[in-house]
């Protein structure tokens, strides 16, 4: 019966990925453009060259960073729209610890580590805050996160066009960069780091065993199936929702870390670069199984980079990408629908 | 209304949920539809009321076969049923939550609501609702009055009870009897589903009895007991009493204790509760029980008073503090507060392990999963969700989850829904546990297991509390005029 | 149980909303696609051999790469360059151009405008152009990283040997025109048209290019106002007021449209516009609408006024063509040498395609009176009329240029201050 059922669900996400794929034809050939040549050149653009590899390595780590966080907060019941913020908070914070070190003449790895650090402090900072709103001034996380991420995109700018303003001229392109000497090494000739993909790789492994194999993630996840339950149990919600907003804060913290250490090398007005709403939908589409997520991301990274061939090959505007990525997650929710409905369907007998 | 089944099938995956089913119902009958658990009653009567669709088979109404494909469609040939939970709006006035359904039937063509309609009917069953209060605060008896004149004023002529006596008070179970009775004898249909004999015996002119799926006896009134037992059951069940374990060791003393609530103001509670002591909390639902239980769990703060543990007055304190004292609350919607679906049993056991750890162990934990849903005999595995249990098995779950040994066990209607089955088998582990001297305080609407279980009775109205009872000797009417609000000194 | 329902009702709806945005901006593409068809074979015959066939049409073709900020077709700043580009292909046989748009973190999250250069180049591109002040570092990054191609990073000052941010790359131009006259013929038309000598200037975010610019419009306004309109100058107020970035990002920038509309309703009768959206221009129509006496001039792109011709000014507007036709034949030349151009219009005709980096396209509701003198002004400056002349102080009283002294390019590139007479913020409160 139980194995029947992982069969079928299976079917249903595959059927998903189909619906999606279909659509996004569709789109494409009501904008007149051939589909196939669409897909292609997606998937070539992503995987064709080791350089491109590398690239959508480049932005799977921040995202399954993002996703990281947002695995635990959603598996504790708590929609984390705060995330965008949560990144950005981190990216500030990186900066500024770098921009105190950067002249010390302390070691680079000093410097990186503190940055590092400063970085995962940021994110936590701004997701309690998001948390105490939620259980001291009774303020939904959606919305206290929402308000957040506004507060967090004015600072970067007021920051980026204020005080590390550029000498001269402040601008768009954001503050004075680093200098190399304390940027994340990357693999020569490529743009990624060794160590940001090893920053990530081990921030799965700690997520999916603090989730699968600790009694602290039993108990987030009893939180978020039924919380009432779990103060039957002894473990109070709201000191384990707290817990959760702090661990997504530190891998939000993190991924902004690496924005700034391994990507950008400054603070830019955009340098969370979506990445926190983009794990929402890898989170929402692996029904927060970080296993899972760890493929998915790399696909809605190759996505994103990939997508970069469609104007240039066929002058179809690269948000095509945007729509394949929701697209997969709205035909995978639907197919979850449809699932859940035969299924309560079956379940009836048992309420017998 | 003349209905006629006609060799019913239906199956859920593997499952033969009901069997070759074939019955006839004369108008004007009240007949009883008995069978344990997970027999395939609700199945049979959500066929017939358009909620599922049979697999197989023919239904055959005033002689014409039907399709019954939704509910509205039922409606529509007049079948209406009143479910165990009740299909209603919350968050609206009765006066709204009429109207749209009003506007969904197709019965009645006019835009006006006739109000006036439905007091009639209200005032012939002996309801007594306002229709301008809110949904949200009927109690599940008034919840089922509104169902039932809900129904009738739409004009349904064959009316489905599933299990309607749960979780309301014995005055409403009263005026619920009365009620159907009148309608009876008005010439409508009525199929009554339960597995309590008592009222089978008390309502029906005729009873039929379902055994995994199959249609296996049908009986007429007078009927006798131990008969219709050994065809649900196949085999004769009846209590079996223990011995009181009740000490003279105070467990916890009560005193001034005032309670308040949006609902309900209790005031003034002063008793004291001895270690291995059953309390039985008797009342109409709604009176404060719930409150209360809560209350002394440290789910919901008094305004005053003292809650004398051991030493110390937990009053104040928040829930966490009683469960380390062994303090527990056993609410009654076993999957909305006590169980979380989605988790096995294993992944609960876990959980409700007091040992400070970081890791999960799984050995450890497969093992104790597997003597407890030994001991506990609960049809399921460790890796089983807690969802896919069976109610009764849900409670043993939520039993067996509990720490022990426990100084005291607050339950709220402990066996609602339970067959008389597993309600003796949960009664025998909490006999068990207060032998080791663990008190135990619960909620019931069953007179009879109040006086059984119970040492003493504490009586529930609108807030007020009752001296506490002995329940050696209560005289049952007695009880059953206090629950009804007579009978209390000024 | 109803509250995880909702949820799932909110997050659907986010979903298709982003599913809608997206199909909004595919089904926009639509046109574009058409007419781009030809030009899309030819870069790309088929899918499997894309890429070689790419490098093949490098052996031929000169392919020039341009990176925009923001949309191609915005009828701002990057279709001015896209137009362009265009202009290029069409004036230069044998060259083509490839382009990435929306090069910016929020539409393309992860990348950066190096790598999408890198992109460029291996589909063919001989030649790079970043088309804005944001893409600074990644330019120069480029441009070292990448010494065998051509870059040229437009309104930068890179490789001016005498700014203040020289560094020499000898594969790099900067590009920039004197907008400074632009704005001047800009405020000159709003000076003469003004009724009630109140001017308002919708200014973007604060740095030195966006204050020497309002500085412009400001100085053109009090020229026309004293010497055409023959009025009194301590009777013309002009008061800029910055939203803090070049469009509206909700909840972070001021609202240009409310900006635009304090303006309006406080006695202010024209709008200069510094910014890339058209904001000024909508909200100077609905106020005229209601009866009230309200005009406004937009920026960047020729075809701007289009969108509300009763009510614009005109346009002071970027022709790029002309100076990226020669960058890229001296690139095809060998000639190729790093230098830093700010451009001036062609004085004997400014709108000229072929020759003119500025240009100043009249608006329908600038009356022919006024448009005669605006002539006359541009006469003016052709004829070396230059309004950067002392004595001028900055808004904080100190002197900028003493009696007679004109400005170089240096101070008014890097004009530190707003000048006196200005209303406004000069810098960023920090």
């Amino acid at each position: 019966m139980r194995k029947n059922r992982g069969f079928i669900n299976f079917l249903f996400r595959i059927s998903g990925i189909l619906a999606a794929l279909l659509f996004t034809a569709l789109v494409l050939v009501i904008a007149k453009a051939n589909p196939w040549e669409a897909f292609g050149n997606i998937l070539m653009g992503a995987v064709s060259t080791p350089i491109k590899i590398a690239d959508s390595f480049v932005a799977w780590v921040p995202l399954i960073l993002a996703t990281c966080g947002l695995v635990i907060t959603f598996t504790t019941g708590l929609w984390n729209i705060g995330i965008e913020g949560q990144i950005s908070l981190g990216a500030i914070m990186t900066t500024w610890a770098l921009r105190l070190l950067q002249d010390s003449g302390l070691p680079p790895v000093v410097i990186i580590l503190a940055g590092i650090l400063a970085g995962m402090a940021g994110g936590i900072i701004w997701a309690l805050l998001a948390g105490v709103l939620k259980f001291y001034g009774g303020v939904s996380e959606i919305f206290a996160g929402l308000g957040l991420n506004f507060i967090a995109t004015a600072l970067t700018l007021w920051l980026i066009f204020g005080p590390w303003k550029r000498a001269g001229v402040a601008s768009m392109s954001g503050t004075e960069p680093f200098d190399m000497s304390i940027w994340l090494p990357t693999i020569p000739g490529y743009r990624l780091s060794v160590w940001s993909l090893a920053l990530a790789v081990a921030s799965v492994l700690i997520v999916y065993f603090l989730l699968q194999h600790t009694v602290i993630g039993l108990r987030l996840k009893a939180v978020g199936k039924n919380y009432k339950a779990a103060i039957q149990m002894g473990i109070s919600p709201s000191k384990y929702m707290l817990l959760a907003f702090v661990l997504c804060g530190l891998f939000a913290g993190l991924t902004g870390a690496v924005q700034v250490l391994g990507v950008y090398h400054r603070l830019i007005p955009s340098i969370s670069s979506g990445y926190g709403f983009l794990g929402l939908l890898v989170a929402m589409l692996v029904d927060y199984q970080i296993v899972w997520a760890v493929p998915v991301a790399l696909l809605f990274a190759a996505l994103n980079i990939g997508g970069i061939q469609l104007p240039i090959m066929m002058k179809i505007d690269s948000t095509l990408s945007g729509v394949m990525q929701s697209a997969l997650v709205l035909f995978f929710m639907l197919m979850d629908g449809v699932r859940k409905k035969m299924l309560k369907k079956e379940e009836d007998l048992s309420d017998e | 209304m003349h209905i006629q089944l006609k060799n019913i099938h239906k199956y859920f995956g593997s499952v033969h949920a009901n069997n070759d089913v074939s019955l006839t119902i004369e108008p004007g009958q009240i007949l009883g539809l008995l069978g344990e658990n997970g027999a395939g009653k609700s199945t049979l009567m959500k066929i017939l009321s358009g909620l599922i669709c049979k697999d197989n088979g023919e239904i055959l109404i005033n002689g014409e076969e039907q399709n019954l494909n939704s509910p509205a469609d039922a409606l529509r040939l007049g079948i209406g049923m009143l479910h165990q939970d009740p299909h209603d709006f919350p968050s609206m006035t009765i006066r709204e939550d009429l109207q749209i359904w009003n506007q969904r039937s197709d019965r009645t063509r006019t835009d006006a609501t006739d109000w006036q309609a439905l007091m009639n009917i209200q005032e012939d069953l002996g309801f007594n609702l306002d229709l301008d209060g809110s949904v949200g605060d009927l109690t599940v008896g008034e919840r089922q009055q509104l169902e039932l004149a809900r129904l009738l004023w739409l004009g349904v002529e064959l009316l489905i009870l599933d299990e309607p006596t749960t979780g309301i008070s014995a005055l409403q179970q009263e005026v619920l009897f009365s009620a159907l009775k009148k309608l009876a004898g008005q010439g409508k249909t009525i199929i009554f589903v339960s597995h309590k004999l008592e009222e089978v015996k008390e309502l029906c002119s005729r009873a039929v009895v379902l055994r995994k799926g199959c249609l296996i006896g049908e009986r007429e009134a007078p009927f006798d007991e131990n008969d219709l037992v050994k065809l649900m059951f196949g085999r004769q069940i009846t209590r079996t009493r223990t011995a009181h374990a009740r000490t003279r060791d105070v467990c916890m003393s009560v005193q001034n204790l005032n309670i308040e609530d949006f609902r309900i103001a209790i005031e003034n509670v002063n008793f004291d509760l001895y270690a291995g002591e059953v309390i039985g909390l008797a009342g109409m639902e709604g009176s404060g029980q719930r409150q209360f239980l809560q209350a002394l769990a440290g789910m919901k703060q008094p305004s005053s008073g003292h809650i004398r543990f051991g030493d110390e007055d937990l009053f104040g304190r928040n829930c966490y503090e009683y469960q380390k004292r062994g303090i527990f609350y056993v609410p009654t919607a076993r999957m909305e507060e006590g169980l979380v679906p989605g988790m096995t049993l294993e992944e609960h056991y876990i959980l409700s392990d007091c040992e400070k750890k970081i890791f999960i162990d799984s050995r450890k934990s497969h093992k104790t999963t597997e003597e407890r849903i030994q001991r506990f005999n609960i049809k399921g595995r460790s890796a089983t969700y807690s969802e896919e249990l069976s109610g009764g098995n849900q409670q043993r779950l939520l039993l067996s989850l509990l720490q022990d040994p426990a100084q005291l066990l607050l339950l709220e209607n402990p066996t609602r829904g339970l067959d008389i089955e597993s309600t003796n088998w949960i009664w025998s582990i909490l006999r068990e546990r207060c032998q080791a001297a663990t008190s135990i305080i619960f909620s019931s609407a069953d007179l009879d297991e109040l006086t059984f279980y119970a040492d003493r009775i504490l009586v529930f109205f609108s807030g007020r509390i009752s001296e506490p009872l002995d329940s050696a000797g209560l005289d049952e009417e007695r009880l059953g005029r206090m629950i009804g609000g007579k009978d209390w000194p000024k | 149980m109803s509250k995880n329902k909702f949820f799932k009702v909110l997050g659907s709806l986010m979903v298709a909303s982003l599913l809608l945005a997206a199909c909004g901006t595919a089904a926009t593409e639509e046109a574009a696609a058409e007419v781009v068809e030809p030009a899309m074979e030819e870069a790309a015959p088929a899918e499997e051999a894309a890429e070689p066939a790419a490098e093949e049409a490098a052996s031929n073709d000169f392919v020039f790469g341009v990176l925009m900020v923001g949309v191609y077709n915005n009828k701002g700043w990057d279709q001015a360059h896209y137009d362009a580009g265009l202009y290029v292909e069409d004036q230069i046989p044998g060259t083509s151009m490839i382009y990435i748009d929306k090069v910016n973190t929020s539409d393309r999250p992860g990348t950066t405008a190096a790598q999408l250069a890198e992109e460029l180049v291996s589909k063919g591109a001989n030649l790079i152009i970043f088309n804005s002040d944001d893409m600074k570092d990644s330019a120069v990054e480029f441009a070292v990283n990448h010494p065998d191609v051509y870059v040229i990073y437009s309104t930068g000052d890179t490789q001016w040997a005498e700014g203040a941010n020289y560094q020499e790359l000898a594969n790099m131009k900067n590009i920039m025109g004197r907008m400074e006259y632009g704005k001047m013929i800009a405020g000159c038309a709003a000076a003469l048209t003004s009724e009630t000598g109140k001017i308002g200037f919708l200014g973007p975010l604060i740095n030195e290019e966006t204050r020497r610019l309002a500085a412009s419009a400001y100085l053109g306004a009090e020229y026309c106002w004293d010497n055409y309109a023959g009025k009194d100058p301590a009777d013309l107020t002009f008061e800029v007021n910055w939203i803090g970035f070049w469009f509206n990002i909700p909840g972070v920038t001021s609202d240009p449209s409310q900006v635009t509309d304090d303006f309006f309703n406080s006695g202010y009768d024209v709008v200069i516009s510094g910014i890339d959206t058209t904001e000024a221009l909508v909200e100077a129509k609905k106020f005229a609408d209601g009866g009230q006496t309200a005009y406004a001039i937009p920026y960047d792109y020729e075809g701007a006024c289009e969108q509300a011709p009763e009510v614009c000014l005109g346009v002071p507007y970027f022709n790029w063509g002309p100076s990226y036709k020669a960058a890229i034949q001296e690139a095809i030349d060998g000639t190729w040498t790093n230098t830093w151009e700010w451009l001036d219009p062609d004085w004997t005709d400014i709108n000229n395609k072929d020759t003119s980096m500025i240009g100043f396209n009249k608006g329908d509701a600038l009356s022919a009176e006024n448009a005669a003198m605006v002539d006359e002004f541009i006469a003016e400056l052709a004829g070396g009329l230059n309004l950067w002349t002392g004595p001028m102080n900055l808004q904080d009283g100190t002197e900028y240029l003493a009696d007679g002294e004109v400005a170089t390019d240096y101070q008014i590139w890097y004009l530190p201050q707003l000048l006196e007479g200005m209303i406004g913020l000069s810098s960023a409160a920090e």
